[in-house]
């Protein structure tokens, strides 16, 4: 794992460059100028607005003002998916700065969850760790670490303390062929063409004769309207440049180029020809 | 012994449930994933629901002990108060059209209700929402000092969070109050994408071993749904009446291969 640590590193330090600019029909008392903030891919939009909060709430006077909320085109942003799954889902064809809207009106409750304070994301984030868990380790590895270790992979998330989250995350990633390595890998595939949120089924990371499963494997298996019909490589907008190029290798290692991706590893398949 | 429940057991022992829900016209049906075997049980109810915010009931539970080690009661505290304040930082502006009813009031709900297999913890979960018939049920708790005010709002609206963790019977409240976010959160339905409540399904294996082991060895046949759901269904009102098990139905109990349909 020691030689994938600059994959993690690319992963974990991914940005998009975004804008966030006020909804017109909010009202105001001054004007609001667009704010721009680098957003980092691993974590989630509520985490890591409080600024833009800050920023819109001195232009508006406090009654005009409930939950905050993103859209994107006209698509609420579930902040509940990692940043980098919102993009490469709604936006990555788009010219940068990713230009969000925010609004502070009329929160669509049928599609967004709230988020009225960091616990509830925490929960969230911990719930994915937990589930992920369920599937490599039976839940072992999770649930025999002590609650301050937990608090640590929260923290170091929060915070983007790279070794501080790894120090923790590093045994959840632990994958010993002796011990059949992960029992299941955690995966979840969202795509635009469909009413689910995400497909997430059982899958092993290697066949019944032994060989390690490669993330085209994955693909075939529970997406295979993805695939394009004349063999192009799949292009995953998850991985970094570096990583990119190991993404023919095991699923064993892919979730290692998939780095933060301790809970659920999250790949956007495109079904946009240009992609390819 | 096993007590994990597998995607194909699931469904075999939902069209069990079903059957028998048809028979006692107890309102389950089975809603289908287009284009697969996958899908999830469904029922809707109306429930007259007593909001109670404070906590404290009709009888008097004491707050958040519970059977916990020393080390372990000050963890409980600190989270009991980590999710106090989740409480109180919450709509801030909600003084608006405040009606003035007092905490505590009783509200007619439509709740919607489904059960879904989750792989990750090979286990049944429990999705749920709630809707008001008219009338309001957002609770603001934002002054602490005054009673938490039932505020008006439209027709059909959602139940919130808070307002749903207030509507838990008493006796279901303890490890709601130590933890509520690790027990009944909001979250995206799987297949609908929308949100709704869902029943942490991480403890069903504790739920579940001593009524599989019994079972087991009294060699009786155990349909690991219905018994799921009558324990964790009542926590959120959703009671699974007796006449369910009266009769000797056949049933899939994990790992068995009979199949009786």
């Amino acid at each position: 794992m020691a030689d994938d640590k600059d994959v993690l590193r690319d992963v974990w330090f991914g940005r998009i460059p975004s804008c966030f600019t006020l909804n017109q029909d909010e009202v105001t008392e001054r004007e609001a100028e667009p704010y721009y903030l680098l957003l980092p891919r691993v974590s989630y939009l509520t985490l890591v607005t409080d600024k833009v909060k800050k920023h819109f709430h001195k232009a508006m006077r406090a009654e005009d003002v409930e939950e905050m909320w993103f859209e994107y085109e006209g698509t609420p942003l579930k902040w509940h998916n990692p940043i980098g799954v919102l993009f490469d889902l709604h936006a990555s064809s788009s010219v940068l700065p990713w230009s969000i809207t925010v609004h502070f009106k009329n929160f669509p409750d049928r599609d967004l969850l709230h988020c009225p304070s960091s616990s509830v994301i925490e929960a969230h984030f911990m719930s994915g760790i937990k589930e992920a868990d369920a599937l490599k380790h039976k839940s072992h590895v999770v649930n025999d670490m002590q609650k301050k270790d937990h608090k640590q992979l929260w923290m170091g998330l929060q915070n983007d303390k790279f070794d501080q989250f790894w120090a923790i995350n590093r045994k959840l990633m632990e994958y010993s062929s002796e011990d059949g390595g992960f029992r299941y890998i955690p995966f979840r595939i969202y795509q635009t063409t469909s009413d689910r949120p995400f497909i997430q089924k059982l899958f092993r990371p290697t066949s019944p004769e032994g060989s390690a499963h490669t993330l085209g494997d994955l693909l075939k298996e529970m997406c295979p309207t993805a695939l394009p019909p004349d063999g192009r490589q799949i292009s995953d907008h998850n991985l970094s440049e570096k990583s990119r190029r190991s993404k023919r290798t095991t699923c064993g290692r892919c979730r290692l180029a998939m780095g933060g991706a301790n809970r659920q590893k999250t790949m956007q398949v495109s079904r946009s020809a240009t992609r390819w | 012994m096993s007590c994990a429940l597998d995607e194909r057991d699931f469904r075999r022992c939902c069209r069990l449930l079903l059957r028998r829900s048809k028979q006692l016209r107890d309102g389950w049906s089975w809603e289908p994933v287009q284009g697969s075997e996958e899908g999830y049980l469904r029922k809707t109810a109306v429930r007259s629901v007593f909001l109670d915010p404070e906590g404290s009931g009709s009888d008097s539970e004491p707050r958040a002990s519970g059977p916990s080690g020393p080390g372990q009661q000050e963890e409980e505290e600190e989270a009991a108060d980590t999710d106090r304040r989740v409480i109180e930082d919450e709509d801030e502006d909600e003084d608006e059209g405040v009606c003035g009813v007092s905490a505590g009031s009783s509200q007619v709900l439509q709740y919607e209700y489904h059960i879904l297999h989750s792989c990750s913890y090979a286990a049944p979960v429990l999705y749920f929402r709630a809707f008001t018939q008219g009338g309001s049920v957002r609770i603001s708790a934002k002054k602490r000092q005054e009673a938490p005010k039932i505020l008006p709002a439209d027709e059909g609206r959602s139940l919130s969070l808070e307002a749903m963790w207030s509507s838990v019977h008493p006796n279901y409240r303890l490890r709601l109050q130590s933890s509520p976010l690790n027990t009944i959160s909001l979250q995206e339905h799987p297949l609908l994408g929308q949100p709704f409540f869902m029943l942490h399904p991480c403890r069903t294996e504790e739920v579940m071993r001593p009524v599989l082991q019994a079972a087991h060895e009294q060699h009786r046949p155990v349909n690991y749904v219905l018994s799921w759901l009558s324990a964790v269904g009542p926590v959120v009102g959703l009671d699974v009446p007796l006449k369910y098990s009266t009769l000797l139905s056949p049933a899939a109990s994990p790992g068995s291969s009979s199949d009786t349909d």
